[in-house]
């Protein structure tokens, strides 16, 4: 085996190569008066916003601590100067070699067709972070997403399982850089593991009778109690 | 008193409608094979399970231009009671992988199966941790059919080699081919060995680590260095 070949494979033993967390953690620096909402929340919030830059042309990115993220976009959101009223997504980004995992938040305001990326910084030790859903229901199921994928808890979220994974998923969180490919267990353990799954036990009634009854799924009348049969999933 | 004089006509039909023609007989001997499945092989209804875009091409091949209803899958059976044939079209993750199984089981005897495209028969790109790698590591597959995806005239052509080998079965493979042992429901139809074979080390992923197949090795390759990537 050529040594060319050799290094290909310790590549490939190393894993997906991380970047460099510096080219993006700290980028030079953007001025803040080129995006009004950023000059307003330094002013605000003074040493909350860890950090500025401007990405992709226009794109203003603010670091914020993560212990008063729902507080500083609270106020992006209620504050009439700014009125980020919507929530575009919420994202979790792994940059590998150690770095924090970075949770974004895209908002937009409708009101002056704004927009500010959010990122709050939690480093692998500590990845925990208030939820957004009291503030945008939306966000309920992304951040079950970016649970399920990376593994950051969420507090106050109100129903925090896995979303994309099976609920028994036992190998991690997938998207993490440190996450191997094909996954941690072999072949012939995932596929037992897969057919074991307790389908009918994961998923909660409203969620198996949403073939039968969308207007219980999307519209739920409190008053009524769910079915407990709702979808004896035998066919 | 024999056969002719119980049948109409004496076996012949003296007027028209005979099998051959008008004046021909009007009932014929054959083999019980045979006539079984030439019944079976021509109404064969589908069992639609589409996942990806193979299920586009799954949907060409049903609507008007290529027609499957020519070859008696007169309709999609969208439940798999009245299901003979399951066409696994497009790519199933582990977390699918239960509910392929119980459609499976949950079709009635005789039944066959069709694995249609690469992500169905190999897991095709997805070498990852989601993805079932080959349908047939959780079902017993008849046909498997290349492409990514398959032109409709590939499926069509699947399905009429699953009529051939319809066509070739016989009682005397009765218990063999179409008995279940309800024991096996919910399991995977390969064992440990047999799926890491499937499976193996292609070169293209990292490392593996075998937390519940030690002592299964996989088959040397035509790389012959997949133990190099492979940990034991």
């Amino acid at each position: 085996m050529s040594d060319d070949a050799k290094s290909g494979l310790d590549a490939l033993d190393e894993g997906p190569r991380p970047s460099d967390p510096s080219e993006t953690v700290d980028a030079p620096a953007a001025n803040p008066d080129d995006h009004p909402s950023v000059a307003g929340l330094m002013a605000r919030f003074g040493d909350a916003v860890v950090h500025h830059e401007e990405v992709s042309g226009g794109q203003h990115v603010v670091h914020v601590d993560p212990a008063r993220n729902v507080e500083i976009i609270t106020w992006l959101r209620d504050d009439p100067a700014h009125a980020y009223n919507h929530l575009a997504d919420v994202t979790c980004v792994d940059f590998g070699g150690g770095a924090p995992l970075q949770v974004v938040y895209q908002l937009f305001s409708m009101e002056h067709k704004r927009s500010l990326r959010v990122k709050c910084l939690l480093p692998l030790d500590g990845l925990e972070i208030d939820s957004v859903v009291p503030l945008w229901n939306g966000a309920n199921w992304l951040e079950r997403e970016v649970y399920d994928l990376f593994g950051v808890t969420f507090r106050n979220h109100p129903d925090l399982r896995r979303i994309l994974m099976p609920q028994d998923y036992a190998e991690g969180h997938p998207l993490r850089k440190d996450f191997p490919l094909r996954g941690r267990f072999s072949r012939a353990e995932q596929t037992r593991r897969a057919l074991a799954q307790d389908v009918d036990r994961f998923y909660i009634p409203s969620e198996r009778a949403a073939g039968r009854e969308p207007q219980e799924v999307f519209f739920p009348d409190p008053d009524r109690p769910v079915p407990a049969d709702a979808g004896d999933g035998q066919g | 008193m024999g056969l002719g004089d119980m049948l109409p006509g004496g076996g012949t039909s003296r007027t028209s409608g005979g099998l051959f023609g008008d004046g021909g007989p009007a009932f014929l001997t054959t083999k019980l094979d045979f006539v079984v499945n030439w019944g079976r092989r021509n109404s064969l209804w589908p069992m639609p399970f589409g996942t990806a875009c193979c299920a586009i091409e799954m949907m060409a091949s049903a609507a008007s231009n290529f027609d499957i209803a020519r070859f008696g899958m007169e309709r999609m059976s969208f439940s798999p009671r009245q299901a003979d044939v399951l066409i696994c079209a497009g790519r199933v993750p582990y977390k699918l992988a239960p509910v392929l199984r119980r459609i499976w089981d949950q079709m009635p005897q005789p039944k066959w199966c069709i694995s249609m495209g690469a992500c169905a028969s190999s897991g095709g790109v997805f070498d990852v941790y989601s993805m079932v790698q080959g349908i047939d590591t959780i079902v017993p597959v008849d046909v498997y059919i290349p492409g990514c995806p398959p032109r409709p005239e590939a499926l069509i052509y699947g399905l009429m080699m699953v009529q051939e080998k319809i066509r070739q079965e016989s009682f005397d493979q009765h218990y063999e081919l179409r008995s279940e042992d309800p024991l096996t429901v919910a399991r995977p139809r390969a064992d440990e060995a047999e799926i890491v074979g499937l499976t193996g080390p292609f070169g293209n992923s990292t490392r593996q680590e075998k937390l519940s197949a030690a002592g299964v090795s996989a088959p040397e390759g035509p790389l012959g260095d997949a133990a190099d990537i492979t940990q034991p």
